[in-house]
């Protein structure tokens, strides 16, 4: 018998009569978990929410929360039946009520069953919305809304709190640290939570979790670093784009080699056989800078991310390399120049395809 | 079609069909057999029916187009004395249906008529009837159309000119275009599909119009359908006639539904929007654009409303004869019942659309909002055949009793056809109004606990106030005008304004017309005046 809070099994996600999703199946273990879904634009992310909700229905597959089905071919739970919050992207406070009243109304679905674990003036200070709660939705920003709206359903105290794409409209400057704040909310209140993004740092700085959706598929659902670290196909690679894949050649248990690099070392993470060609899973953080090796290659593009620089090089075999370095080093790179590569180069753990 | 079958999905189910029932009726009368007055009309009449509503149409596309567009470049781009007067005072002339214009010009211009007695008091005695020109037949007819209907391209064009950025103005300056040039190569081409959606309302309404071709006793599809109806008591025939008009009608309807479709294209995006500055007009352009909107206001609104003011302080006894308090009751009576029933059937047929997400109910709620497109006289007639077709071959083979008294010349009778006419303007109201509610605000109600109904009364209802309100305005405004239906259905002895007026009129007593005209165009103004923040809003 199944012990997990959320149990999502075989399930065809299906809006409009179109088939998104398929197939998938995940679960959370724990009552306060929080999962991250990661996946391009378009791909079926808010629909998995909003069948989890019970705005669209299965034919396949079923939906179980805390023991109990939601969602089957047979049976559908009405979303107002089911204790299952969902935050929109786009606004959806009511119209003609102020922000205040929107929120409250989150609180009245609630009262006189749990106590709140947190005060409705400590989520309004936390998400910082005080200044607004006496104004109407079309008087706020399109990120005031989601806060508003962020706010409205944790006041719901949900059995299960999903929130599609919460911080897209919010300004860059103040993200991080409503990331910080919302992870912080949502730890005191043990509110099991699925947040759907597609920004990755996201996902893996709130999720204990994260799904990898893509091509209708469920990739991934993995741990956060286990999803960065050890992609499981070359689609999740290429989804997360930190990373490039070159051609290499396995010559020991501990080693391969590439014709531009040389040998390189480290621990695999599969076996393969000696002698196999493999595509080996290059990071930016993978290659060390030293200007005293022998290993030069040309520097085509220097990114500076404030902490870091990701300079882009190009091999002999034209391929281009992604390389991190911390902004602080001493001699500055410009394009064209020749960028020395520390050898021999030993990699943490060796992911190939 | 059936998946999502609720209350809702029902109750907008029912709507749409019932609205549905006359066309379906006029289309299938079309097949049956006519008298010998069909043959007769065929070979001597229906050309000049054709033609004479051809030429009606043309003409009074031409007017309303040149003035409508006009007044409305006017008061968008220029400020002059009294623009933002001219702004709300030409959508005055919706008080004024063209049949009590008719009876304006007939009053003004006839043989000792207001323009005669004028003269005479100014010059003394003098044969000026022969000088003084008719505004009868075919061109008064065109006259009171146009002075009555230019303000549906006066509203949609001044709305298309108001969305037009500053970008476009300067686009033109930068080019180098003169201030002519600029309105003919860019602003009038920018509003292109909002005059096209203006005139093709003035189209259907010159098409349906009634009373005033019946006062000019000229001869088109309309009164064609009347008259052999009334006259030669052919109902086939009626409704063979209103199939040729209403297809003539639909060819329309979707030339001006493909027209507003690309209007979309022609609003610029927030983003990009520029509010436009008026220009400061002075000199001699400040007072022609001043004498031109001043004339239209004047001939469209003041001119019918003094003549018929003058005729009812001339003639007092007409007042005094006049049953006014009844009158006003009853006109309030149709206005207030035929707007309740509208109101709610609307909603509730719009929301039922919204949570049933059904395509078969959108389709045919689209088909049902046409009723606003087919001819009073058309749904009169329909209605009156098909209550006779299903009295006869359903009601009384089931062995009931007749049902006709229940619908023919009753209020209920009278308030179900208005119905199937203004069906579309609440629909429509009420959906630009659901428009603004995304869909994820339902949602949102689901999951905060509220049913479909809680989630239609608390926070549908409420945020659509304002659009109620306003709908519930435009219907009245147009039951209080209208004409042919309240003349062909009403109950025995149960007269409004406009039936009173055409009654006298009809029977010469253009004086006695006066009084119910002047009440009418009162009533009229006043709905416009509670309207016109909305038809008006520049935001």
């Amino acid at each position: 018998m199944s012990t997990n809070f959320l149990e999502v099994k075989n399930v065809d996600f299906k809006i409009g009569g179109k088939t998104k999703v398929k197939n998938v199946s995940f679960s959370i273990e724990n009552k306060g978990e929080t999962i991250c879904l990661l996946g391009p634009s378009g791909i079926g992310k808010t629909t998995i929410l909003r069948t989890i909700a019970g705005l669209e229905k299965i034919e396949k597959g079923s939906i179980k929360l805390n023991g109990k089905l939601l969602s089957s071919n047979e049976k559908n739970v009405e979303p107002e039946d089911r204790n299952v919050s969902l935050a929109f992207q786009e606004n959806s406070l009511f119209p003609h009520y102020t922000v205040e009243k929107n929120i409250l109304l989150g609180a009245e679905k609630n009262k006189g069953r749990k106590k709140n674990k947190l005060s409705f003036k400590e989520i309004i200070k936390l998400l910082d919305i005080s200044k607004i709660l006496k104004k109407f939705p079309h008087e706020i920003s399109a990120g005031e809304a989601q806060r508003a709206s962020l706010a409205r359903s944790l006041l719901t105290q949900p059995d299960l709190l999903l929130l599609d794409e919460p911080l897209s409209n919010v300004d860059q400057s103040f993200k991080e640290e409503i990331q910080v704040r919302l992870k912080k909310i949502l730890n005191k209140l043990k509110i099991t939570t699925i947040i759907v993004t597609h920004d990755s740092y996201e996902a893996f700085y709130l999720g204990s979790k994260c799904g990898i959706i893509l091509k209708q598929k469920l990739r991934q659902f993995d741990d956060p670093y286990k999803v960065y670290h050890f992609p499981n196909s070359i689609e999740v690679v290429n989804f997360l784009n930190r990373g490039i894949l070159i051609p290499a050649k396995v010559t020991s248990q501990t080693t391969l080699e590439n014709d531009d690099l040389g040998l390189i070392e480290g621990r695999f993470i599969k076996n393969y056989p000696i002698g196999a060609n493999v595509q080996l899973l290059l990071q930016p953080e993978d290659l060390e800078h030293d200007d005293n090796s022998n290993l030069k290659l040309e520097v085509v593009d220097r990114k500076f991310r404030g902490t870091n620089f990701i300079y882009t090089l190009k091999t002999l075999s034209e391929k281009l390399i992604p390389v991190l370095v911390n902004t602080h080093h001493h001699e500055i790179h410009e394009i064209h120049d020749k960028f020395g590569i520390k050898r021999p180069i030993r990699l943490e753990h060796i992911v190939c395809f | 079609m059936f998946k999502n079958f609720n209350i809702w999905f029902a109750s907008s189910l029912i709507v749409s069909i019932g609205v549905l029932i006359p066309i379906i009726t006029v289309s299938l009368s079309f097949f049956e057999d006519t008298s010998n007055y069909y043959q007769i009309l065929k070979d001597t009449f229906l050309l000049e029916y054709i033609f004479n509503s051809l030429i009606l149409l043309v003409s009074v596309l031409i007017l309303t187009f040149l003035i409508g567009t006009t007044c409305a470049y006017l008061v968008s781009f220029y400020r002059f004395p009294f623009s933002n007067f001219f702004k709300w005072a030409l959508i005055l002339s919706f008080a004024v249906p063209p049949y009590i214009y008719a009876y304006s010009l007939t009053a003004f211009f006839e043989n000792y008529g207001t323009a005669f007695t004028i003269l005479t008091n100014l010059f003394g005695e003098g044969s000026y009837n022969k000088h003084i020109p008719k505004f009868d037949g075919v061109f008064g007819s065109i006259l009171s159309m146009s002075f009555s209907l230019y303000a549906y391209v006066y509203i949609l064009s001044r709305a298309s000119f108001l969305y037009q950025s500053q970008n476009l103005i300067d686009l033109g300056k930068s080019l180098g275009f003169s201030k002519f040039k600029a309105l003919y190569s860019l602003i009038i081409p920018a509003a292109r599909p909002a005059i096209v959606a203006g005139l093709s309302l003035v189209a259907m309404e010159t098409l349906a119009e009634f009373g005033a071709v019946d006062f000019f006793s000229i001869n088109t599809l309309t009164t064609g359908i009347y008259n052999s109806w009334i006259s030669f008591d052919d109902l086939a025939f009626s409704n063979r006639l209103s199939f040729f008009l209403l297809l003539f009608i639909f060819a329309l309807f979707i030339i001006e539904n493909f027209s507003r479709k690309k209007a979309k294209y022609h609003f610029n995006s927030r983003g990009g929007f520029k509010q436009k500055e008026k220009i400061q007009l002075s000199g001699k352009n400040s007072f022609f654009a001043f004498l031109f909107c001043f004339l239209i206001f004047f001939l469209s609104f003041l001119f019918p409303l003094s003549q018929m003011l003058y005729w009812t302080i001339k003639f007092p006894e007409n007042l005094f004869d006049l049953d006014v308090v009844t009158l006003t009751l009853n006109t309030l009576y149709l206005v207030t019942l035929s707007s309740f029933v509208l109101i709610v059937f609307s909603l509730v047929s719009n929301y039922g659309n919204r949570v049933s997400k059904n395509k078969t109910l959108n389709l045919l709620s689209t088909l049902s909002i046409s009723g606003y497109a087919i001819p009073g006289v058309i749904l009169a007639v329909a209605f009156i055949t098909f209550i006779a077709w299903f009295d006869e071959n359903i009601v009384k083979a089931l062995g009931f009793l007749s049902i006709k008294k229940i619908f023919i010349g009753t209020v209920l009778g009278l308030v179900l056809v208005y119905f199937v006419r203004f069906y579309s303007l609440a629909f429509n109201g009420i959906k630009s109004g659901y428009e603004k509610i995304n869909i994820s605000v339902d949602e949102s109600a689901y999951l905060l606990g509220y049913s479909k109904q809680k989630t239609f009364t608390n926070i549908h209802v409420p945020f659509l106030r304002n659009s109620l309100l306003f709908v519930g305005i435009l219907v009245s405004l147009e039951i209080v005008r209208e004409l042919p239906i309240t003349l062909i259905l009403r109950p025995f002895n149960f007269e409004t304004f406009a039936t009173t007026a055409y009654i006298s009129a009809s029977e010469d007593l253009l004086e006695a017309a006066a009084v119910p005209s002047l009440f009418l165009i009162l009533m009229a103004t006043i709905f416009i005046m509670f309207t016109s923040k909305y038809i008006l809003r520049e935001k």
